[in-house]
């Protein structure tokens, strides 16, 4: 009945978050372009929402900034990596064509984005709760702090959550469900790469006080972020 | 010809598919419509799964803005009843705050309960899950309308800002915990598969609703010439602060 669902029907967020194989395994099966744009329009104004709220702390033009950076690495990731993942799958031991294994991914973004959404309004109140910018410096620095492990901590959730919702869906496609870890592993690998340099690259998301609000840092493309935790850990036991 | 042989229509009777005997609905009683916000008061104290069968009922929306109602209703006597503490405007702005606290409270955790209850497999509208959490709410206002004569009493026999704050506390989460069993066993009758979901949300809850009374504060004591607070603080911090 629900595998019936129109590609633009709402109603596929709530099927997409209960797991309701019967339809999910229909979308996967038959490629629809206008299905695949919902789930890209779902990313972009979950995770913007999102991103608005964290990047409202620091400014209006942040909040943008933010609201426009976050939807753009989840759709980096995917894409960069489409070719890789696509590769992976059959020779893991799940044999889906390019795009479904593109689709998949993109639901499993979806999945994430939709909570990273639902968690916005109550991360605009821990924002509006927070001292603002102008208020003293060990205060600021606390909530810049507090912000960015909230900020982390529900990221971590919703990848957690959209994680356990994909191996789930790969062990329906694959009906085993050592090829569905497997595969799973090798997509998350790929995807962490990718999607922590992107995140690298565009940072800022927050804004740092202390420093100018803009797009990209002037050092965006210098260094990677394993180079910079490799440094941070070097430095950390030299003393 | 034929239509002397066709079996009467069915099409018009009320949507009942409570086939398990553990279903709201599965009582005749519980399949009663709730007219009126006293029979809404009531069903929430004494039939919460008439609430819960009515609520799933396609045409819900009645009723959940008579449970909406009952919580504007009744936070703005409560909240009436914090503001004589100090007295004065304090009384009216104490009400709107607590009715602000409630409802701006369900707002920011709408969203995230309904994104819960889809990952925990629960089969519920938005629309639905809206009544719920107006069903809970309404439990909770309802209830604090029972406290209020013990908090009356209180705040004329104290001047410790601390002490009424505390008992406020108390008193508010008494209450939510009821509102937080009714919510728990609806979603038990909505087949939710997990329940981590749902207890992570009550957490995020009630931290919310604390720091909203925060947010908004004061509204045990008498006010400082804003509406809102001009520093923001955590709740914690705020009542560190109160008990120094």
């Amino acid at each position: 009945m629900n595998a019936g669902l129109a590609p633009y029907d709402l109603r596929q967020v709530p099927a997409l978050l209960r797991g309701e194989w019967q339809m999910i395994n229909a979308w996967i099966a038959e490629w629809s372009l206008p299905r695949a744009v919902f789930h890209v329009v779902t990313i972009v104004i979950g995770a913007g929402l999102f991103g608005a709220a964290v990047g409202g702390w620091r400014a209006p033009l942040q909040a943008a900034y933010t609201a426009a950076k976050l939807p753009l690495i989840i759709l980096l990731t995917v894409l960069g990596n489409a070719l890789l993942n696509g590769m992976f799958a059959p020779l893991l031991g799940l044999n889906l064509r390019f795009r479904q294994s593109l689709l998949a991914i993109l639901l499993s973004f979806t999945t994430a984005a939709v909570i990273l959404g639902a968690f916005s309004p109550l991360m605009w109140f821990l924002v509006w709760n927070a001292p603002p910018l102008a208020a003293d410096e060990a205060a600021c620095s606390t909530a810049y702090r507090f912000i960015q492990i909230t900020q982390a901590a529900v990221i971590a959730v919703a990848g957690i959550v959209a994680n356990l919702r994909l191996v789930q869906l790969l062990r329906q496609l694959s009906g085993s469900a050592a090829a569905a870890r497997r595969v799973l592993f090798a997509w998350l690998a790929g995807n962490l790469l990718l999607g922590s340099q992107l995140a690298w690259i565009l940072r800022p998301f927050i804004g740092s006080p202390n420093l100018p609000l803009e797009f990209l840092r002037p050092n965006a493309f210098e260094g990677n972020f394993y180079e910079t935790l490799f440094r941070a850990f070097k430095q950390l036991f030299a003393g | 010809m034929n239509e002397s042989i066709l079996p009467p229509p069915v099409a018009s009777a009320p949507p009942v598919c409570a086939l398990n005997p553990n279903d709201p609905g599965s009582d005749p009683a519980e399949r009663a419509p709730i007219r009126g916000p006293l029979a809404a008061v009531a069903a929430i104290l004494r039939q919460p799964r008439r609430v819960m069968h009515q609520l799933h009922q396609p045409s819900s929306g009645n009723l959940a803005l008579v449970l909406l109602l009952i919580v504007a209703g009744c936070s703005l006597v409560y909240g009436g009843v914090v503001g004589t503490f100090s007295g004065g405007a304090q009384i009216w702005v104490a009400a709107l705050k607590t009715m602000l606290v409630l409802l701006a409270s369900a707002l920011i955790c709408l969203p995230s309960l309904y994104v819960f209850a889809c990952l925990s497999g629960a089969d519920v509208r938005l629309g639905e899950l809206t009544g719920l959490l107006a069903g809970e709410l309404a439990l909770v206002a309802v209830l604090l309308i029972g406290f209020a004569p013990v908090a009356w009493v209180f705040g004329r026999s104290t001047e410790s800002v601390a002490a009424m704050g505390a008992l406020h506390l108390v008193f508010g989460l008494v209450a939510t915990g009821f509102g937080l069993r009714f919510l728990a066993s609806a979603f038990r009758n909505l087949n939710a598969r997990s329940k981590g979901g749902l207890r992570l949300w009550m957490v995020i809850w009630v931290t919310v609703m604390l720091q909203m009374t925060t947010a908004l504060r004061p509204i045990v004591s008498p006010a400082a010439g804003t509406f809102l607070p001009e520093t923001k603080q955590f709740f914690l911090q705020h009542w560190i602060e109160c008990l120094k």
